[in-house]
């Protein structure tokens, strides 16, 4: 005896890029920096003489820097997916390295400024402003690594030809994550470079 | 490159120009209203950019694209009240 579940007749199935476990993590992501915002909003209401000041006590052209680079390694990524839809498996494979680039570089200039903060006495005590930036910019920092990784794993893939313009799941889904990384670092960088 | 490959490089150029315009306004010392009416916008604009473009959502009827899309919309009017209320407390 079989059994079969059908979808309800003119409920017809959504196309989800990537996959579905991919945009429950995504989603889960921007609810956190969500309620990491109305944090940033409640400080900024409940103290806001640190906020006023606190843009001008940070590098501001690392968070340009890093912004640039996190857009273009989010276009490399486009490019990327883009490369494998018309079966170009090298092409495919070299976009999302320099993807990964801008990933690597992202980190590098996020530990430069870093070091610059501590040089310039910008730590973590006394002012909700920086505590509120270090919270931001580690738990974003911590995104980049889980994107990085999940490029690595897309790039071994590539590589190894797992991926064809018909099934390339796993190389859209290390993308979305990337771009979803990107649009946390789009509502950061205003609220803690240019906002006063 | 083609058709699609152009426009996506047109709105990668676009976000860069959007991103350096909120430094210049960082710079700069624009009234703290205006300043937040101004980034608002611009992070509206660069996330609707990035989920239409690069993450491919398109389809109209599409719920991923509703809740991402809204998300773009509560946000910058978070950032909108957050920036302004410094205004309205007299700061």
């Amino acid at each position: 005896m079989e059994f079969a579940i059908s979808a309800p007749a003119g409920d017809a199935e959504e196309r989800v890029p990537g996959n579905r476990g991919i945009w429950v993590g995504i989603l889960c992501e921007l609810t956190e920096f969500a309620l990491m915002f109305v944090a940033y909003a409640w400080f900024k209401l409940t103290h806001p003489a640190d906020f006023d000041n606190g843009p001008a006590m940070l590098n501001t052209a690392s968070g340009v820097a890093n912004t640039v680079v996190m857009l273009t390694s989010g276009y490399f990524a486009v490019r990327a997916l883009s490369a494998i839809r018309r079966n170009d498996v090298t092409g495919a494979r070299n976009w999302l390295i320099a993807t990964l680039v801008g990933g690597i570089a992202f980190l590098v200039i996020k530990a430069f400024e870093f070091r610059w903060n501590v040089d310039h006495g910008v730590v973590g005590t006394g002012n909700s402003f920086i505590a509120i930036y270090y919270y931001l910019t580690f738990n974003h920092l911590v995104h980049v690594v889980w994107g990085c990784l999940g490029l690595i794993w897309a790039i071994l893939r590539t590589s190894f030809g797992a991926y064809s313009p018909e099934d390339h799941e796993g190389l859209e889904a290390a993308t979305l994550y990337w771009h979803a990384t990107d649009l946390a670092w789009i509502v950061i960088f205003p609220l803690l470079y240019v906002l006063r | 490159m083609d058709t699609q490959e152009r426009r996506v490089t047109w709105v990668w150029l676009g976000l860069v120009g959007l991103t350096l315009g909120s430094a210049w306004l960082g710079e700069h010392a624009l009234p703290a209203g205006l300043t937040a009416l101004v980034v608002a916008t611009i992070v509206g604009v660069k996330g609707l950019l990035v989920i239409r473009h690069f993450m491919g959502l398109t389809e109209a009827s599409s719920r991923l694209r509703q809740v991402m899309r809204l998300y773009f919309v509560v946000v910058p009017v978070l950032i909108l009240l957050a920036g302004s209320a410094g205004v309205a407390m007299g700061s």
